[in-house]
């Protein structure tokens, strides 16, 4: 078995990491599934761990500077049921899993962990979150949405690890998600989508469209939201043939054993036009 | 009559809910080994060579060279073998056991043993057929030729997983020359006799014990025979206790499934646009041995009209074999595909004539005396028509029907009529199964049913105690029923095809009697009983002629839908269910077993993906094969109707599959209805559903 330890505070933590690329481990319910092995053996790890799940420094959720900040240990339960928690990102969370494993799960893995199906970055690239990098000596703050760089592939450093995510306050209108994953719980994302607008005396003023399961990385495109704003739903609603037309381009959906790229691309055009349509 | 369907807290319950049992992975036997199976990695070819490395002490690799009998695991025909030799014919067919007492160390050997195969071009189309049946009742050529007009289409259906909770497994022991394996197991006696060919050892040298099964579903009525085999080589060779546990993985990817099948059904229309007669063509995949392939085929083609009266019919079938994983047994039992295409071509036949879906469809509902597909007669009262108006009525079936009709609703309401055969088909009980059961009294007036029958979660044990109980007049805290031991019951056959309450009950029923008439205070006494054919019964299995069934018991389903705009899912909102299971031996197991069938049913035709990829499966886990949750099951509702059979106990019939067998196409016909197209096939998926709605041909 590999080296496990269990530091007792954030300092120590760090002190870890900072010696050794110690991989972090917040609920496991992604590592301790991508490890699993033969039942009653312990898991396939390869590299030294890191149990971070009871540091509890690291689970909080408050207002700090017009943000809210989410403690990185803080588990999903938690985040559903906290007033403090944005509308969208309780949506999202709401039919994450189910109550066991949403119990001992986090943001901050569902970040690292960077599937192209992961549901809760639907609601944090919407929302312009952002996650705090720390170190031994250094701290940094990422947007996730550039966080993540691809399947599995984040530009966290080896020594490093998330100690918050900060999510600037913001006020819609409208917000929409909409979960396609076959069943109401224990689902992967098929497709997903997040829609949140802002409309001020019949003129949009704020504009974010987030799709996962859609292509490598999820999708928002803040070039295609801003050719939008300060314009009346209607005209959106006149011209959905350019904004898909637009969307299309980055939709470039696989085939796999949950669905097909056809479906995919098509239900995602559907979930834009749909929202585009309530507005 | 009797309140014996009053409910009682079943018998296994507390101990299920509290987490008390014991299963057979959590046996522990102290100095036990574990063993794991290496498998193909093709789909077909021929192994070149097998290198192992270096053994560790104490481990010892077990294949086909250690099979001191038949290497085949005994079922039907002669085809399915215990361990591969040189050929494989499926991805992950079983080669060797690898045993030992340390998993890990166990695990590093499974991983280095290098096979070299030589590859062969895999067959996974239905081109190879192994068996072709057919039949004929009255004068189809005919009708044919005197149609006003035929309509045709072709159906078809995919593959279906179990998913029972507990995966597969056995512990077992060796002592001097007896072989004792304990094992989740719906047939102690299948498992009996394939471990007695395979070790070519003296019967009373092989005991089998069922352990506590958490869940079956069809899944543990021939695979197990498959396991218990190897494990019985591997404890002659290696002489310690071992145990071989699937993981939930490798069970998805190599345990037996539903058949997948493609029906084609013609049918000759009169002047009066009646159906005179039907042409079908049932092939099912069989994977890649028979095994029970055979008369999975027969239960689907003899439901070939399923619950309506067609004068002249024509039903060829076949097996096909292909090169994946073996299919077999499953709740249903090849009635589930048939059924869906039945019910579908009535609904797209009545389309074509354009008359009322439900109308058409009771014109040619069966009637009590009408010839059953295989030419024999419904004897018993059917109740069909009062069952569909209850359940019309539950529903607000009609009502609602003219308002989803409308295009553009996304709403439907589905409806599917059916029935089961309770029992083997044919004269397999009297010829093959020929049932025994014991009954025991103990000096203090315990009654212990001495019976081969499992409870898998189904509520066997609760039901045959109350009708021993019932039948005794005594309270049922007197009556026992211990998970069967071959070394201590008699064959009562397997725990399969809706026959359990039915035949092995009313043989319970009727050993209960014998204690009861002679019964004396205090002392040991011991009856027996033996099933016998009903008298009225024939059948002749070279022509498909005669009674099929003892019994049928019947069905309605109705289920409501909504389709979303967006993303084509469909959401299940009601299941409304009537049943005709002769009489309810307690009704909250068989309500258990409706909404459990139906949910499993109802999933079939909607939501259940499985597809292999170059033979490989690749829904392998409970992720990517999405079976309901908590919160996907719509609302149920069912009612039971008695029609008491006169010789099941208290007039019971069968309840297990009848549950399962008419949820896909009740769903189907509600999807059709919502998006107003015409489905072909199940699952009916959203990728499905987005096709059809795009297509302007259909
Ligand atoms: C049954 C089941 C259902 C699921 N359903 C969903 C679902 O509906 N939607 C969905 O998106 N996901 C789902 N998941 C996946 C998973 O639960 C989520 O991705 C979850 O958010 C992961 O959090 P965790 O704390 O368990 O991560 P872990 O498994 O602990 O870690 C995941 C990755 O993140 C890294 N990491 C974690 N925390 C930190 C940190 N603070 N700093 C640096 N690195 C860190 C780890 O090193 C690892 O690489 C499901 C999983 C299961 C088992």
């Amino acid at each position: 078995m590999v080296e496990h330890v269990i530091p007792k505070n954030l300092e120590e933590a760090l002190k870890y990491l900072n010696a050794k690329p110690y991989k972090v481990i917040a609920g496991g319910t992604d590592l301790m599934v991508q490890h699993r092995a033969w039942s009653a053996l312990s898991p396939n790890f390869k590299t030294p761990l890191l149990f971070c799940f009871n540091l509890n420094a690291l689970k909080y959720i408050k207002v700090q500077n017009d943000e809210i900040a989410i403690g990185s240990m803080t588990d999903l339960e938690t985040l559903l049921d906290h007033p403090l928690t944005p509308e969208i990102l309780r949506k999202v969370i709401s039919v994450m899993a189910s109550p066991a494993i949403r119990k001992v799960s986090t943001l901050s893995g569902n970040i690292i962990n960077a599937s192209p199906a992961a549901d809760s970055l639907l609601a944090l690239y919407a929302l312009d979150a952002k996650v705090v990098c720390r170190s031994l000596h250094t701290e940094r703050e990422v947007l996730v949405s550039e966080m993540v760089l691809g399947p599995r592939k984040t530009q966290l450093k080896a020594h490093e690890i998330i100690t918050e995510i900060r999510i600037p306050k913001t006020s819609f209108t409208h917000t929409t998600f909409v979960k396609v994953g076959g069943r109401l719980a224990d689902a992967i994302s098929k497709v997903a989508f997040v829609g949140c607008a802002q409309i001020v005396n019949n003129q949009v003023k704020d504009l974010r469209i987030v799709l996962n399961a859609v292509s490598a990385t999820l999708i928002r495109q803040k070039a295609i939201e801003s050719q939008w704003l300060n314009k009346a739903p209607n005209v959106l609603q006149s011209q959905m043939d350019t904004i898909l037309e637009a969307y299309e381009a980055y939709i470039q959906p696989i085939d796999d054993q949950r669905s097909n790229k056809y479906y995919r691309k098509q239900t995602a055009l559907n979930l834009i036009k749909q929202f585009i349509n309530t507005l | 009559m009797s309140t014996i369907n009053r409910s009682v807290p079943k018998v296994d319950a507390k101990d299920k809910i509290s987490g008390k049992m014991l299963y057979v992975s959590d046996l522990h036997i102290d100095g036990m080994y574990y063993a794991k199976t290496v498998r193909s990695t093709i789909s077909k070819g021929f192994i070149k060579s097998i290198t192992l490395p270096e053994l560790p002490e104490e481990v010892t690799v077990v294949d086909y060279r250690d099979i001191p009998g038949k290497n085949n695991v005994k079922m039907i025909f002669e085809d399915w073998p215990v361990f591969a030799e040189k050929a494989i014919s499926h991805y992950g067919e079983p080669i060797m056991l690898v045993v030992g007492p340390n998993k890990a160390i166990v695990q590093d050997v499974v991983n280095e043993i290098d096979i070299q195969y030589t590859l062969a071009e895999p067959v996974f189309d239905m081109v190879n057929s192994v068996v072709d049946y057919h039949f004929t009742k009255g004068n189809p050529e005919s009708a044919f030729k005197n149609a006003k007009r035929t309509i045709k289409y072709t159906y078809e259906t995919g593959y279906q997983e179990q998913a029972y909770i507990e995966p597969q497994g056995f512990i077992g022991t060796i002592e001097g020359n007896k072989v004792h394996l304990t094992g989740s197991i719906q047939a102690p006696y299948y498992v009996k006799n394939a471990v007695v060919e395979t070790l070519a050892c003296d019967p009373s040298d092989v005991r089998i014990v069922q352990a506590n099964v958490g869940g079956a579903f069809g899944g543990k009525e021939e695979f197990p025979s498959l396991i218990g085999c190897q494990l019985a080589v591997a404890l002659k060779k290696v002489k310690k206790p071992i145990k071989l546990i699937y993981e939930r993985e490798e069970d998805m990817e190599v345990t037996t499934k539903r058949h997948p099948a493609k029906i084609t059904m013609e049918a000759a229309i009169d002047e009066n646009h009646h159906i005179s007669a039907i042409k079908a063509h049932v092939g099912i995949d069989g994977g890649a041995f028979t095994g029970l392939s055979s008369v999975v085929l027969s239960r689907a083609m003899i439901a070939a009209t399923s619950a309506y009266t067609i004068a002249h019919l024509q039903v060829d079938g076949d097996v096909y074999l292909t090169n994946t994983v073996p299919n077999g047994a499953f709740r249903g039992f090849g009635a589930p595909q048939m059924i869906f295409a039945v019910e579908m071509f009535m609904n797209h036949i009545a389309k074509d004539l354009s008359k009322d879906l439900h109308a058409y469809r009771l014109n040619h509902l069966a009637k009590q005396h009408d010839l059953t597909t295989t030419s024999g007669t419904f004897r018993d009262p059917i109740l069909m028509p009062q069952m569909i108006e209850k359940a019309c009525e539950m529903s607000d079936y009609h009502h609602k029907k003219t308002l989803y009709e409308r295009p553009g609703s996304y709403k439907g309401i589905g409806m599917s009529w059916f029935l089961h055969g309770c029992g083997f088909t044919g004269s397999g009980e009297a010829e093959h199964i020929k049932a025994k059961v014991k009954l025991r009294k103990d000096e203090q007036d315990n009654v212990h049913l001495m019976i081969a029958a499992v409870d898998m979660g189904q509520g066997a044990k609760t039901t045959l105690m109350k009708v021993a109980a019932e039948v005794l007049k005594r309270p049922l805290e007197t009556i026992h029923f211990d998970n069967p031991d071959t070394d201590q019951v008699p064959d009562s056959g397997p725990t399969v095809a809706s026959r359990t309450a039915m035949v092995v009950g009313g043989l319970v029923a009727r050993a209960a009697k014998q204690i009861k008439d002679n019964w004396v205070d205090g002392k040991v006494q011991t009856v027996h009983e033996s099933y016998k054919q009903p008298e009225y019964m024939s059948w002749d299995q070279a022509t498909f002629t005669g009674d099929a069934y003892p019994a049928y018991s019947w069905g309605v389903n109705v289920v409501e839908v909504e389709v979303d705009k967006a993303s084509y899912e469909v959401t299940v909102k009601n299941i409304w269910s009537v049943y005709d299971v002769g009489k309810s031996l307690d009704d909250n197991i068989v309500l258990g077993q409706a909404d459990g069938g139906t949910a499993q049913g109802v999933a079939y035709g909607y939501l259940e993906v499985m597809r292999h990829k170059d033979g490989k499966i690749v829904n392998k886990n409970m992720t990517d094969y999405v079976i309901p949750t908590a919160v996907d099951m719509a609302k149920t509702e069912t009612v039971l109707f008695d029609n008491p059979f006169a010789l099941g106990p208290y007039g019971a019939k069968g309840a297990g599959e009848l549950t399962l067998v008419g949820g896909a196409p009740a769903v189907a016909t509600a999807i059709e209805m919502a998006i107003n197209k015409r489905i072909y096939k199940i699952p009916a998926t959203p990728e499905y559903l987005m096709e059809l709605i795009h297509s302007d041909n259909n």
